[in-house]
């Protein structure tokens, strides 16, 4: 990636967040307005500190752009890593999140640990399978059994279970 | 006095009490290492186990636990960037790159070192302190309550040079997510759009565990190889151990500094881990070396918290105030005990106030020994492929973000703040500000509104009380220090 196409990329990331950080604070005091007094003047303290807050950092980042100042260092890892690597960083947590919560701990344990590794370029498929079941039944026996934490079923895995339940 | 030491220290010492330390220590320690499930989860878990003990084993266990506890939630903070503890997570701004810089050992060895000189002192200031530093802890009012969170929150902010502001706004933020639910003083329902869940608040775990552990986690896929970037370990244990004790005055001040926040009821262990941090790169002649595995960054972070959690239990026991969530689960065992804490527990029940504080006493030592035996099985994590160890870190963490009240709601708050944390890290903002701001948000809003009761609206109060102008003019000058530091040409370092 060329070192213009590096910096817009970053400025557009900061001027998203910028803009997340407006919304919220902007939300702060919107939903505190038909609050009781006493209940909405820490809100509204907090949220206008916060709008002041984003719009001065805005204009700190406005100069900083006009100054062409080093916003994105030539070796940032996430300009320079690979698209599958990258996509797997970003949609790793909400897809196992997503998974653990349709089927529960084995099926998203399972998946992360067998399809996770390949996505990040590990090709010893071998050692990942051992690695990944051994890892799945160490965890399956530690939760319940040492941490007392029993292992969710996922709503599917509810269901079946509730759906071939003997009568 | 003396009696009271050879009475405590007698009973302390008895195989059974020495037995239930042992257990207590090791289950802190391997708790504290899991992101999520942190000594108070599991003391919480334990405590139906101890109704059947007897009141100074149960006691014993349960502050063993916590003790442990806050020992393995800085392995995870030093060799992965991943806090076990929340308390734990200043360390990782200097241990993690001596990890990377393949002195995981030598930082193990100094929070080692750090962590027991601190707890001990912490337990005499506990012994010998309790009365007379309970009473200086009632000057504080809420006014005084709301002026230390203030000084909280700018710390931090001030110790991410370069990025004050980001730094404030993120404070700002943490506030305000610390707002969502029902207000404690007057019991409206805010920002919660009628959900149930929102209605006691977010829970600070899946928070933590989002911003730390699935940031970190998201930068270490990017990034790929191992956590030593040189694949090879560097250094011992003892010569981090014994390093300590070459920076005595971060060592004492952080020491010092875990000691009064202890006190304060409401600050916690997590507090004194982020000033302290903030407050030794402040002093110190070469703040431009913290952030990049500095010794000193490694010794305050885990003297403080060390130190707060004996300290944190004087108002607890004396006054039945409790300090933070440990000491509020050890009021809760000393009760279902059928004791009563409170200034009669020490005249009517010397054994085992004295018991106890002996064997927090030979706790500290004795969970020092168990972390130095443990560490080198612990640093070859960071040798091990990253492709293999995230998939296994994201199970864990997010598990850790279920486990924690059973919720699936809680996994999917903590993977939206790992991703908001990935992006607002990536761009300056500090992480640590969002976290205080929410640790510190409630207890912020509550005095400040107890003083505008008290003080009929005067919105001056915060600055009448001595005390509190106080702590507000020290705000000031940690607002305005960078700038006058910038003119007179002194550098410093970044924190995100």
């Amino acid at each position: 990636m060329s070192t213009d196409a590096r910096i817009r990329n970053y400025s557009r990331e900061q001027y998203s967040l910028i803009a997340v950080l407006l919304l919220l604070f902007c939300g702060i005091i919107v939903f505190a307005w038909k609050l009781p007094f006493d209940a909405r003047l820490f809100p509204m303290v907090i949220g206008a500190t916060g709008i002041l807050l984003v719009g001065l950092i805005t204009y700190q980042e406005l100069r900083r752009l006009r100054g062409h100042t080093d916003a994105v260092s030539a070796d940032d890892p996430a300009a320079n890593s690979t698209w599958p690597r990258f996509t797997a960083a970003l949609l790793s947590a909400p897809v196992f999140g997503l998974v653990f919560w349709l089927f529960g701990f084995f099926v998203a344990s399972l998946a992360a640990m067998l399809v996770m590794p390949p996505l990040m370029g590990y090709s010893d498929r071998r050692r990942l399978l051992t690695v990944g079941i051994a890892t799945v039944a160490f965890l399956a026996v530690f939760f319940p059994y040492l941490v007392g934490v029993n292992l969710p079923h996922g709503i599917v895995g509810d269901w079946l279970i509730d759906t071939l339940r003997p009568d | 006095m003396l009696d009271n030491l050879l009475l405590g220290l007698s009973a302390a010492l008895q195989l059974k009490q020495f037995t239930f330390m042992i257990a207590g220590t090791v289950i802190g320690l391997w708790v504290g290492v899991l992101p999520g499930l942190g000594g108070p989860v599991a003391m919480a878990i334990l405590i139906p186990f101890t109704f059947s003990m007897d009141p100074l084993s149960s006691l014993l266990m349960l502050a063993s636990i916590s003790v442990g506890a806050a020992f393995g939630g800085s392995v995870t903070s030093i060799l992965l960037n991943i806090p076990g503890e929340a308390s734990s997570a200043a360390t990782a701004y200097d241990g993690y790159p001596m990890a990377q810089q393949g002195k995981a050992m030598v930082a193990m060895g100094l929070s080692a070192g750090a962590s027991m000189v601190a707890g001990t002192f912490g337990v005499l200031v506990l012994m010998f302190a309790a009365g007379p530093v309970a009473k200086a802890a009632l000057a504080f009012g809420p006014a005084e309550y709301f002026a230390l969170a203030i000084l909280g929150l700018t710390v931090v902010a001030v110790a991410s040079l370069g990025s004050t502001l980001k730094g404030l706004a993120m404070g700002a933020l943490g506030i305000a997510i610390s707002l969502i639910g029902v207000d404690s003083i007057l019991g409206s329902e805010r920002y919660t759009f009628g959900s149930v869940y929102l209605l006691d608040g977010i829970s600070f775990v899946p928070v933590m565990i989002g911003l730390f552990a699935i940031t970190e986690l998201t930068s270490m896929i990017i990034e790929g190889g191992t956590v030593a970037k040189a694949g090879k370990l560097e250094g011992s244990v003892w010569e981090g151990f014994w390093g300590t004790f070459k920076y005595p005055f971060v060592l004492t001040q952080s020491t010092l500094v875990g000691a009064f926040i202890g006190v304060i009821p409401g600050l916690g262990a997590t507090a004194a881990n982020f000033l302290a941090y903030g407050i030794a790169m402040r002093t110190s002649e070469h703040p431009e070396r913290y952030g990049k595995g500095a010794p000193e960054g490694v010794i305050a972070p885990e003297a403080s918290n060390n130190s707060c959690i004996p300290t944190s239990l004087i108002p607890a026991l004396t006054l039945g105030i409790p300090g933070g969530a440990t000491a509020a689960i050890l009021l809760v065992a000393v009760t279902l005990q059928g004791l009563r804490p409170g200034p009669m527990l020490f005249t009517s029940n010397p054994e085992l106030v004295w018991g106890f504080f002996m064997g927090l006493l030979i706790g500290a030592i004795m969970a020092t020994i168990l972390y130095i035996v443990m560490i080198p099985w612990f640093a070859l994590i960071t040798l091990v492929k990253i492709e293999l160890m995230a998939p296994m870190l994201l199970i864990i963490t997010l598990f850790g973000a279920y486990a924690n009240e059973r919720s699936m709601l809680d996994v999917f708050v903590a993977i939206l703040f790992g991703l908001f944390g990935y992006f607002a890290r990536r761009h300056g903002y500090p992480l640590i500000s969002l976290v205080i701001g929410l640790i510190l948000g409630k207890l912020a809003e509550g005095s400040f509104q107890q003083a505008l009761q008290i003080s009929d609206h005067e919105y001056s109060v915060f600055v009448l009380r001595p005390l509190s102008a106080a702590i507000f003019a020290i705000c000031v000058v940690l607002v305005l220090w960078p700038g006058a530091k910038k003119r007179i040409g002194v550098g410093g370092a970044e924190v995100t």
